[in-house]
C-alpha cells in the first residue's frame, strides 16, 4: 500500500515526460518538410500555364493585414484566387446525416492531418449576392454547393489533393474506443466533396472561407484585397488564381509573421495571445477552488467560445493540467491515511473504462454539440450548487465538516508520531 | 462491499458505485472536465458514505479516469503541447492562491454567485440568448 501512492504521484509526472512519444498516433504527426498540400498536376492545364501572371504588394505580413494580389486574366472572365498556408492540422467530421439516396445513416468518420490551418477561396465581388443568400441557410451552409454556384469549383485544387482516411464506424466499435475499418480511397469527385465538408467542419463559418474581394475590370486586369485575420498559423502561405479547369496563374508565396506574446498553438492551428488562456486559466482555476468544482467544468466551454479552439483539442488538453493536482491531493491524503485504496480503486477501475472510451466520443461530436451538452452538465452543476446552499444541506454539512475535521485532526497527529 | 476506514465499518452498493462511476467518467472525459462535483454527490448521497470517507477515495477514483482520459486524447491527437504548457504554470499558480482566498471569505455567498454565472454560461451555450 505505501508504494502504491508513491506509483500514482508520479505517474502524472511519468505520463508528461513520456507519453508524447509513446502514445504519439503517427498520423497526428505534423509532416517533416513543409509540403504544400497541392499539386497543379492538372493535365488538361499543364500546357495552359502561366498565361495569367499575378503579384503580390507584400511578400511578409506581421500577424494578418491585408495582400493586394494583381494581374490579368482574359478579359470577360471570372477570377478566382485560392490562399492557403502551407501549415497543417487535423480536422475529422462524423457523418452521420441521413443518405438522401438510401436513406440509411453512414456513421462515417472522416479524417485528414494535411488539412491548411489557413483556406480561402476569393470570388469576383459580383457574386457576393450568391454567397449572401447561401448565408441565409445558417449553419446547413454547404461549401461545394457555394462553390459550384460561383463558378469557383473549377478553381480549388487543394482540397482534390489532401489525403483523408475514412472510417467504417460501428457502435462496438465506437463503445470499445475503434475509430472502425478504414475503407479504400475515394475518387477524385468524392475526395473532393468530403474535404469540402472537411474545410467547412474546420473553419466552421461561411466568411472565413469564401470571400467577394476580387474586382476584375473588363479588360481583364483585376485586384484583390485579401485580409489575412490576426491569430493565424505563422510561416508560408501560397496564392494562386484561376478562371477555369485550364488558365491558371503563377503561384504566389509570403509569410505571415508572429511574435511574443503571440504563440501559435500548433495542434490547435491557432496563434493566440499567451496572456489570455494563462490569466484566464488562473482565474477559473481559483474560482474552482472557491466553489468547489474543477476548473474544466468552466474553462472548456469558454475556450471554445472565445478562441476559434477545436472542442477536442480543448477537452484534450486541459484535462492533463489537472493531472499534477490531483496526484498531490492524493499524496497528501495518503499521508494522513485518509484514502481508502479499495473504495477508491475498485470505483477507479471503472472510470478508468470509462476514460477510454469518452475520449472517442468527443471527435464524433461537432462544436455545436459539444455546446450543447455541456450547457445541460452546467445547468445540472448549478442546481447542485444550489442545493447545496440550502438550510437542510448547510446544516448536515456543517456536521460533516464538524466530523471531517476531528478525523483530520486525528489522522495528522497519528501520522506525525 | 465492505469498507472500512478508520474504525469504522461502511456497507457499500459497490454495483451503484462502479456503474455511477463508469457514466461519469465517460461524460467527464469526452468532455474534459475532471467529476468531482458529480462524484461527491454519487458517493455520499448514492452510497450513503460519510464526507470524510469520501474526499480522499473520490479523488483517487477520478485520478484514474483523468490519466486514462488524458493518454486517450493524446493517442487521438487532441493534445497541444504548446496549449498545455501556457495553461499548466497557471492551473499550479492558482492552485495555490486559492485556498489562501477561499480561507478569508464565505463560501456560501461564492457558491450562489458561481450558480447564478454557471446558469448564464449555460443557456449561452443552450443558444437561449
Amino acid at each position: 500500500m505505501k508504494h502504491l501512492r508513491f506509483v500514482v504521484a508520479a505517474a502524472s509526472v511519468v505520463f508528461i515526460l513520456f507519453a508524447p512519444d509513446a502514445f504519439a498516433e503517427k498520423s497526428a504527426r505534423r509532416p517533416e518538410s513543409p509540403k504544400a498540400p497541392v499539386s497543379r498536376s492538372n493535365a488538361k492545364s499543364a500546357g495552359y500555364a502561366g498565361t495569367m501572371t499575378i503579384s503580390a504588394d507584400k511578400t511578409t505580413l506581421n500577424n494578418g493585414g491585408v495582400i493586394t494580389v494583381t494581374g490579368v486574366a482574359p478579359a470577360g472572365k471570372p477570377v478566382y484566387l485560392e490562399v492557403w498556408s502551407n501549415d497543417t492540422v487535423r480536422a475529422s467530421r462524423f457523418d452521420a446525416d441521413v443518405d438522401k439516396g438510401t436513406g440509411k445513416r453512414p456513421y462515417r468518420f472522416y479524417l485528414t492531418t494535411e488539412m491548411p490551418a489557413y483556406y480561402k477561396i476569393l470570388v469576383p465581388e459580383q457574386m457576393k449576392e450568391k454567397i449572401e443568400a447561401s448565408k441565409k441557410d445558417g449553419k446547413k451552409w454547404s461549401l461545394s454547393r457555394v462553390l459550384r454556384e460561383t463558378g469557383a469549383d473549377a478553381a480549388c485544387d487543394v482540397p482534390a489533393s489532401i489525403k483523408i482516411d475514412r472510417y467504417q464506424a460501428t457502435l462496438m466499435g465506437s463503445i470499445v474506443g475503434s475509430r472502425g475499418t478504414l475503407l479504400d480511397p475515394m475518387d477524385p469527385k468524392e475526395q473532393k466533396t468530403r474535404c469540402l465538408q472537411l474545410v467547412k467542419a474546420r473553419f466552421r463559418s461561411l466568411e472565413k472561407v469564401v470571400g467577394a474581394d476580387i474586382k476584375i475590370n473588363p479588360d481583364g486586369a483585376f485586384r484583390a484585397e485579401i485580409p489575412i485575420r490576426s491569430g493565424l498559423a505563422p510561416g508560408q502561405y501560397k496564392i494562386a488564381a484561376a478562371v477555369d479547369n485550364e488558365v491558371r496563374s503563377n503561384i504566389l508565396t509570403f509569410e505571415n509573421k508572429i511574435s511574443f506574446p503571440l504563440v501559435y498553438l500548433p495542434n490547435a492551428g491557432t496563434s493566440v495571445n499567451v496572456f489570455g488562456p494563462f490569466f484566464l486559466t488562473l482565474a477559473i482555476v481559483i474560482f474552482g477552488v472557491l466553489i468547489g468544482a474543477g476548473g474544466g467544468f468552466i474553462m472548456n466551454p469558454l475556450f471554445v467560445s472565445i478562441w476559434p479552439l477545436p472542442h477536442t483539442i480543448v477537452a484534450g488538453t486541459v484535462m492533463p493540467t489537472v493531472l499534477f493536482s490531483q496526484a498531490s491531493g492524493i499524496y497528501n491524503y495518503s499521508k494522513i491515511k485518509f484514502i481508502n485504496w479499495k473504495l477508491g480503486t475498485t470505483i477507479g477501475l471503472s472510470m478508468v473504462a470509462g476514460g477510454f472510451i469518452g475520449p472517442k466520443m468527443t471527435e464524433l461530436i461537432t462544436l455545436d454539440q459539444f455546446k450543447f451538452v455541456f450547457g445541460w452538465v452546467l445547468l445540472v452543476l448549478a442546481g447542485l450548487m444550489v442545493w447545496q446552499t440550502t438550510p437542510g444541506y448547510l446544516e448536515k454539512n456543517k456536521k460533516e465538516q464538524a466530523i471531517l475535521k476531528e478525523f483530520k485532526k486525528k489522522a495528522e497527529s497519528s501520522a506525525a508520531k | 462491499m465492505i469498507v472500512e476506514f478508520w474504525g469504522h465499518e461502511f456497507k457499500v452498493n459497490i454495483f451503484l458505485g462502479c456503474i455511477g462511476g463508469f457514466l461519469i467518467a465517460v461524460v467527464s472525459s469526452m468532455f474534459g472536465f475532471g467529476g468531482g462535483p458529480f462524484m461527491v454527490p454519487l458517493m455520499t448521497i448514492g452510497l450513503g458514505l460519510p464526507m470524510y470517507v469520501v474526499v480522499g477515495s473520490s479523488l483517487l477514483a477520478i485520478f484514474f479516469n483523468t490519466l486514462m482520459g488524458s493518454m486517450r486524447h493524446f493517442q487521438f491527437g487532441n493534445f497541444d503541447l504548446i496549449f498545455f504548457l501556457v495553461m499548466f504554470p497557471a492551473a499550479i499558480l492558482g492552485g495555490f492562491i486559492g485556498p489562501q482566498i477561499a480561507k478569508r471569505i464565505s463560501p456560501l455567498m461564492v457558491k450562489r454567485i458561481a450558480a447564478a454565472g454557471l446558469a448564464i454560461l449555460a443557456l449561452n451555450l443552450l443558444g437561449v440568448y
